[in-house]
């Protein structure tokens, strides 16, 4: 009888705990935000200088990015020379990048050399920040081992430069660059200076698979910037993170200003 | 204005002392019949007079009643009460007590009726008590008891969170409270992430929590004391205890080894849904859409032997071993994680003479997590620990005239194995770490005096002095202490005390939660001690024939040296981690208001506190002070007990508070990224917990039904928790609207996700 009434008393209970739903959409009301100047630049030798300048906006509002017609992207080279990047949206298709502003200049530095970047607007509003080009990091090897369940992890190795501190971008791609990276993270060499430097993935790949491995050689600015970036993104929806300020490059602004130097190799995953 | 104050006082002084004006002191010790064992708490009182106080750590115990006939009763939890009728004439009376174990639960409840006559009286202010038995009658999340979640209902003290057992007690920090087993610190007292309590409550017999006013002897910490006492080992007969629950079972055994000289009690409890999660691995083996559940299990042991050597030497040995682990295990790829305290504390009780009582102990305690990585060839592990030995002495001396005197010294070598990593390949070619180790002394001395100036004015004020050394910086200070208590007539009391206290090591966590992966550090070069003081007033009115008291306190607590975190601040691998802190102020203040009633079939008790709670780092806010995490403006609990039957109790506990603060970002930004990458929306942080979750209020219910074995004595405990089904806010996030068809964002949705809905559980009981 007891057994009985335990059961009838805990069963509507146990149909109520299942079909609990534990997420559900409330109102938020954010204080009033004034739109900051969000700056991308990236350069690269032998490639287009170019820029994208949008605005920030507060999170509630229309979702596509506010764009900036009036401001104007200057680039210095080292030699003084001042180049200005006009306003002149495009996306370029092979590689799915938009750009606001663009120039013919070709970027010819070499590593060492400093760039200055300085993006001004009608507002008043003015953003600063500098690079120093940086040399690229050879990847040494890329190879792949199976477990038992044939599945592959893929080690990449590098050699790292000893007595500087290096900073580093790591990604991979399955068969092509669009769509997305499949692993992305950023490194220090804090314990491995001057070391051969292996990084690895779990058992994830199978045989076949066409796999683009990259590894950036990167300023300790854009280190800072990316992991802020990662920070402030993993504390919207993770309870245990502390939230993140944006640790950007630039004076006057949200955004980045460096240079990209990387190694690239492809791999086809063979048993 | 000051010379009114005084005449004020001391008006107060001359109305209330004719009263009181002829009345003698008597003394004596409360013991168990089982085994004779001093039982330290117990309380002793006069209900004519309302006088009453409670046992020191020897049983001891002094009494001021006016002269007379008097009812004198010693209650002690889990012990019937004991009653004598004494004519006080003289001073020096000895009158001991005897206790025998109490047969039913419910009614030791009861016994604690007496107790509130005895906190009305007390010196000591801002503490609250919870006996295990007490404990187990409430409902519980699981039905796991947690004494530790039960004082969470207590007034100002609030959970960081849903399910959570951290304390935060009047707005300081978890790892500011001073958690003691058997008078060992233990540094994490929580598993799973902060979700169950380390304490089995088959293992322990009570918990006293200080919120303000800490007595001399307690230090190291700034906002708490937890002093959980665990059982002492049966002297009579072999018995064992324990219970099957939802996710654990318990089972402890104790008795005696040597006939009222030595005896035993061991406890051990351990989850077991890992059981049910490796079936189910199995099951769906060569599923190759099925990821295998890791594996999660956590267990405690307790051990306890008490060795009576004479009259005058008794010596102890308590023990407490714990871990929690996470495991996985797949075709070439391993993952360990497993943490947990582990403690020993070997005490020795001295009698010099009828007055001059002293205590010595040495003590073990550490804490440590081990994070084991295998892939192919490479191994990673990651270790951090805190293992401390400390070496303590306090005695009691009862000096006569109204004095009692304590003094004591302490003296603790820390060890600190911080971020220790290993990296390595079985080729050779990989091979590097990182971490560090540290070492710090850390030294209290400390004296006080509980004075009974006359009966109606009492003291307890004392000095610490106390100290730290390590990588070569030393530290010292000076904290006083003091509580006063003016019995303004036997209904009615008030109360006051000041403490200041020092922490020298600081829990290293930016998570806003407990983490097992938290790292305690020491205070050193560029790292210099946190620092408390708080202020409290009181008062507590008895009323309704003795059955409620009526407590009010308003305290203000003000911080030095808080500890947080730069943005980012990497505190896993990180040998520079001084680099990383942000040190600055905090302040809270509140008032709380506690109604209790302890006797009568229906028990419990309601709280009400409403608080502010603080912090200020220059670097953070731009310098703005924001506020903390756990400041909860207004917290409601409601807690009720009815025995409807001998077999049959039910009980109840509600609880309110308003929405927790929470940092969200208030903007956004597109960053596009290099070639390769997707766009993402990156969310802008400003002002730090500047918006409120929701309200928090919850109600749990239990029913306790004594069963009828043939042998012993069983229990089914039904709990509901959660019982209307309330979603709490757990956390809150911003979430992108895209349009199905391309994928485009369309808008942003604030998410509330709650953590627990209702859930109902049943424990099994057993004792035998």
């Amino acid at each position: 009888m007891m057994r009985n009434c335990v059961l009838y008393l805990l069963l509507p209970l146990l149909a109520l705990l299942s079909s609990c739903d534990l997420e559900k959409d409330i109102d938020v009301s954010l204080p009033a935000y004034a739109p900051q100047l969000v700056v991308e630049c990236y350069l690269e030798p032998g490639k287009q200088m170019r820029a994208t300048v949008l605005e920030s906006s507060g999170y509630f509002e229309e979702p596509n990015p506010p764009v900036v017609p009036d401001a104007i992207v200057y680039i210095t080279s080292p030699s003084g020379k001042r180049v200005q990047l006009k306003y002149k949206p495009v996306m370029v298709k092979s590689t799915g990048r938009f750009y606001t502003h663009t120039s013919s200049e070709v970027m010819t530095g070499k590593p060492g050399d400093i760039y200055q970047m300085e993006v001004v607007d009608g507002r008043g509003r003015k953003v600063t920040g500098f690079t120093k080009i940086h040399s690229k990091v050879n990847i040494e090897e890329v190879e792949w081992r199976f477990n038992d369940k044939d599945e592959a992890l893929l080690i990449t190795t590098f050699q790292d430069a000893p007595h500087t501190p290096n900073y580093y971008r790591y990604m991979t791609h399955i068969d092509s660059l669009s769509g997305g990276s499949d692993r992305d993270f950023v490194t220090s060499d804090d314990l491995t200076d001057g070391k051969r430097v292996s990084l690895g993935s779990s058992y994830k790949y199978a045989e076949g698979d066409t796999l683009i491995v990259t590894l950036y050689h990167i300023e300790k600015q854009y280190y800072d910037f990316l992991a802020s970036v990662s920070d402030a993104k993993n504390a919207n929806g993770n309870p245990f993170a502390q939230p993140s300020q944006i640790k950007s490059s630039l004076e006057g602004g949200i955004g980045i200003f460096t240079n990209l130097a990387f190694d690239r190799k492809t791999v086809v995953i063979r048993k | 204005m000051r010379s009114y104050y005084t005449t004020l006082l001391l008006l107060l002084l001359f109305i209330s002392w004719p009263a009181w004006a002829q009345r003698q002191v008597v003394q004596g010790y409360v013991r168990a019949a089982s085994n004779g064992e001093a039982l330290i708490g117990a309380t002793v009182s006069s209900p004519e007079s309302g006088a009453g106080t409670i046992t020191n750590e020897n049983g001891y115990y002094t009494l001021s009643l006016p002269e007379g006939e008097h009812t004198l009763q010693a209650t002690y939890i889990g012990y019937t009460t004991g009653t004598r009728t004494v004519r006080v004439a003289t001073t020096g009376q000895s009158i001991n007590f005897i206790l025998d174990l109490a047969s039913n639960e419910l009614q030791v409840v009861e016994i604690q009726a007496s107790s509130l006559e005895q906190k009305l009286n007390d010196t000591r202010m801002s503490v609250e008590t919870l006996s295990s038995t007490e404990a187990k009658l409430l409902p519980a999340l699981f039905g796991e008891v947690d004494l530790v979640k039960t004082l969470q209902l207590k007034p100002g003290i609030q959970s960081g969170g849903e399910g959570t057992s951290g304390l935060y007690v009047r707005g300081g920090g978890p790892d500011q409270n001073l958690v003691l087993l058997d008078d060992a610190m233990i540094y994490n007292p929580s598993h799973l992430f902060g979700f169950f309590s380390v304490f089995n409550p088959d293992a322990v017999r009570s918990v006293e929590l200080y919120k303000g006013g800490f007595p001399a002897q307690f230090g190291g910490r700034l906002s708490s004391v937890v002093d959980v006492k665990m059982n002492r080992g049966n002297n009579e007969r072999i018995s064992s205890s324990g219970g099957l629950g939802l996710i654990s079972s318990r089972l402890t055994v104790e008795g005696p080894i040597l006939k009222d000289k030595l005896n035993f009690s061991v406890s051990g409890r351990r989850t077991y849904v890992d059981i049910f999660t490796r079936q189910i691995n199995r099951l769906k083996e060569g599923d190759d859409d099925f990821s295998p559940i890791p594996d999660y299990y956590f267990y405690d042991l307790n051990a306890n032997l008490n060795y009576t050597l004479d009259e005058k030497n008794d010596l102890s040995f308590s023990g407490y071993f714990g871990r929690d682990f996470f495991g996985f295990d797949d075709s070439g790829f391993s993952f360990g994680f497993d943490w947990g305290n582990t403690m020993g504390t070997l005490r020795w009780r001295h009698k010099l003479n009828d007055n001059l009582f002293a205590t010595t102990s040495l003590t073990s305690t550490g804490y440590k997590y081990n994070i084991n990585n295998e892939i192919d060839i490479f191994s990673f592990k990651l270790t951090s620990e805190v293992q401390d030995y400390t070496f303590k002495t306090d005695f009691d001396w009862f000096v006569g005239n109204g004095h009692s005197l304590k003094f004591g010294a302490q003296a603790t070598r820390h060890g600190f194995t911080v971020g220790r990593l290993n990296f390595e390949s079985a080729d050779s070619t990989q091979n590097f770490g990182a971490g560090n180790t540290y070492s710090g002394s850390e030294f209290g001395l400390y004296a006080s005096d509980d004075f009974v100036l006359s009966p109606m004015l009492s003291f307890n004020y004392g000095l610490r002095l106390s100290g730290f050394n390590s990588s070569g910086k030393t530290y010292a200070a000076l904290e006083p202490r003091a509580s006063v208590k003016y019995t303004l007539n036997e209904h009615t009391s008030l109360k006051a005390s000041y403490a200041s206290m020092m922490q020298y090591v600081h829990l290293l966590t930016n998570s806003g939660a407990s983490l097992p992966t938290d790292i305690w550090y020491p205070s050193g070069q560029g790292v210099r001690p946190q620092r408390s003081q708080q202020a409290a007033l009181g008062v507590s009115h008895l009323f309704g024939k003795g059955r409620f008291l009526l407590t009010n306190e308003v305290y203000y607590k003000w911080m030095q040296h808080q500890i947080d975190f730069r943005d980012g601040a990497n505190l896993f691998v990180n040998d520079s981690l001084e680099n990383e802190f942000l040190f600055g102020k905090g302040e809270s203040y509140g008032n709380e208001l506690y109604l209790e009633k302890v006797s009568g079939k229906t028990t419990g008790w309601l709280g009400y506190t409403l608080s502010w709670t603080y912090r200020k780092f220059d670097e953070i806010n731009n310098g703005r002070r924001f506020p903390a995490r756990h400041d909860r403006r207004h917290d409601i609990s409601l807690v009720l007990m009815h025995q409807l039957n001998k077999r049959l109790s039910l009980t109840g506990a509600f609880v309110y508070g308003s929405g927790s603060p929470y940092s969200v970002p208030i903007a956004r930004f597109a960053f596009q990224d290099v070639e390769g990458k997707d766009p993402s929306i990156v969310p802008i942080y400003e002002d730090r917990n500047s918006y409120r979750l929701a309200a928090y209020h919850r109600l749990d219910l239990g029913a306790v039904l004594k069963l009828k074995p043939r042998r012993g004595e069983a229990d089914l405990t039904f709990s509901v928790y959660n019982v209307y089904n309330r979603r709490n806010p757990y956390f809150v996030y911003f979430e992108q609207q895209k349009d199905r068809s391309n994928q485009q964002i369309v808008g942003f949705q604030a998410k509330q996700v709650s953590l627990f809905p209702v859930i109902p559980s049943v424990t099994y009981n057993f004792k035998f």
